[in-house]
């Protein structure tokens, strides 16, 4: 069986379209700062008109990351080998990505029933993958960072604004099903921080090189700040769940400076095309 | 059958085509009973990728829609039939039903309540499924639940303005207060 896969290998039957990064991000409505997907630009709150499809939107959006993060631990579990080498893992290490694997299918059938509960199809919503693509990088302890830090930190802020939806809407269903999935992503964001430490415990240089990674990868799925530390972030920064998945007050701070940073640039963008015409 | 103006004539942002929006959109006109005299002006904001929809005014009948409740969700920027039908028949069987005698109270909707708006989406919606339209049900549920409570009171209430015909405004005022008696504020 192959090794590192590419995002474009993914299996998929026929009820799921893929949408390419390019196409995403070369919708001319998006360039003007529309929004998309109708949960930019504020708070998924009950009052908003249209947030029933948003919540629904959002939710497909979330089952489908599950399948990628199933996909990405899954090969996380296969593309590396057993020892002390650069390029292997420990065993544990290779249990810890089993045991996540096993979280995410359960996801996976949380995510489809709560789909069944809001209206939504499988696929009724275009997939993209590149919350797998972050889960490509070669380097295990990359990659680790990539995705149980930075991705499954930003599971966290969405199982979290997704269960407050759910309080305010009064929904019993959609408050507990994301409280249920919110505990397994602090458990893997724990594993991530517990194995970056001891995999890069001699080795700082390494460390300094997986947490910038992390910081990219943070920063790419701040979209425009999308996700940050703002009231007025769709996406709010957990930091009560984060702190007990190991990340520290200096950590968030910055998450939230680098989700401030790209909003920045996301609207000094909008404005310069908007000075062109 | 109504005379369909679909503004704009040429989409730049979308790859919406002019004429089979307004053949599908005049197709639902003629099903839901719009008179045949009646002239409906429809203005699509290509440039939002978002699904507000509104019925903007009765006289004359005009629907105001941004261009992603006409698109499919699958393929962003292209046209979906199903998207349009279901946009088209709620928004026509509203309009309908202003113009009907029994509506004669009901307030502008810009001054409808969301609980309002998703009860008259409901008894829309229903409708528009008895024509042989494809609905989702379970989406307009969890819309209705939002609105009105996760609660048995409110699902009966879904069940009889999703099987109704004939409704009068305060038909739907009555509805909206049995569901209101059954809710507790929501959470600060």
């Amino acid at each position: 069986m192959k090794k590192l896969m590419a995002p474009n290998e993914l299996a998929r039957d026929g009820r799921f379209v893929r949408l390419n990064t390019i196409d995403r991000f070369s919708d001319p409505r998006t360039q003007r700062g529309a929004g998309t997907g109708g949960r930019m630009g504020n708070r998924l709150t009950p009052d908003r008109p249209g947030a029933p499809d948003a919540a629904r939107n959002l939710m497909h959006g979330i089952f489908v990351g599950e399948i990628q993060a199933l996909e990405g631990a899954g090969r996380t579990c296969w593309d590396y080998e057993v020892g002390a080498g650069p390029d292997d893992v420990p065993f544990a290490f290779k249990l810890d990505m089993a045991r996540q694997c096993w979280d995410e299918a359960r996801h996976c059938e949380i995510s489809v029933k709560l789909g069944d509960w809001m209206g939504t199809e499988i696929g009724e919503f275009a997939e993209t993958a590149f919350l797998f693509e972050a889960a490509c990088n070669p380097d295990p302890v990359l990659r680790l960072t990539g995705v149980n830090r930075a991705l499954e930190g930003l599971a966290i802020d969405v199982f979290n604004a997704m269960r407050e939806f759910g309080v305010v809407s009064g929904d019993p269903v959609l408050e507990f099903c994301e409280d249920w999935m919110l505990a397994d992503e602090v458990t893997h964001v724990k594993m991530g921080s517990d194995w970056l430490r001891r995999i890069t415990e001699k080795d700082p240089e390494r460390r300094d090189k997986a947490l910038e990674f992390q910081r990219i990868v943070d920063k790419l799925f701040s979209g425009g700040g999308f996700r940050g530390d703002d009231e007025d972030s769709p996406i709010k920064l957990a930091r009560r769940f984060r702190e007990l998945a190991g990340f520290t007050g200096d950590e968030m701070d910055e998450l939230g400076e680098l989700s401030r940073q790209s909003r920045a640039e996301a609207q000094a963008a909008l404005a310069a095309r908007a000075a062109g015409g | 059958m109504a005379r369909l103006v679909v503004i704009p004539e040429t989409f730049t942002m979308v790859n919406f085509d002019h004429a089979r929006l307004v053949e599908l959109a005049e197709e639902v006109a003629g099903r839901v009973g719009i008179p045949a005299d009646l002239e409906v002006r429809v203005e699509i904001d290509e440039g939002s990728p978002l699904g507000r929809t509104k019925l903007a005014s009765v006289d004359p009948v005009t629907l105001w829609m941004q261009g992603g409740a006409l698109e499919n969700p699958k393929v962003p920027r292209t046209l979906s039939d199903r998207s349009v039908r279901d946009v088209f028949a709620r928004l026509l069987f509203r309009a309908n039903d202003r113009l009907a005698p029994g509506f004669a109270e009901a307030p502008p909707d810009d001054d409808l309540t969301l609980q309002q708006h998703t009860a008259w989406d409901t008894y829309a919606v229903g409708r528009s499924e008895r024509l042989g339209y494809n609905p989702s049900r379970q989406r307009r549920l969890y819309h209705f639940r939002n609105r009105h409570g996760f609660s048995d009171v409110a699902d009966a209430v879904f069940d009889r303005l999703w099987s109704a015909d004939g409704l009068s405004w305060a038909d739907l005022e009555a509805a909206c207060a049995e569901t209101a008696a059954g809710r507790e504020p929501a959470p600060a």
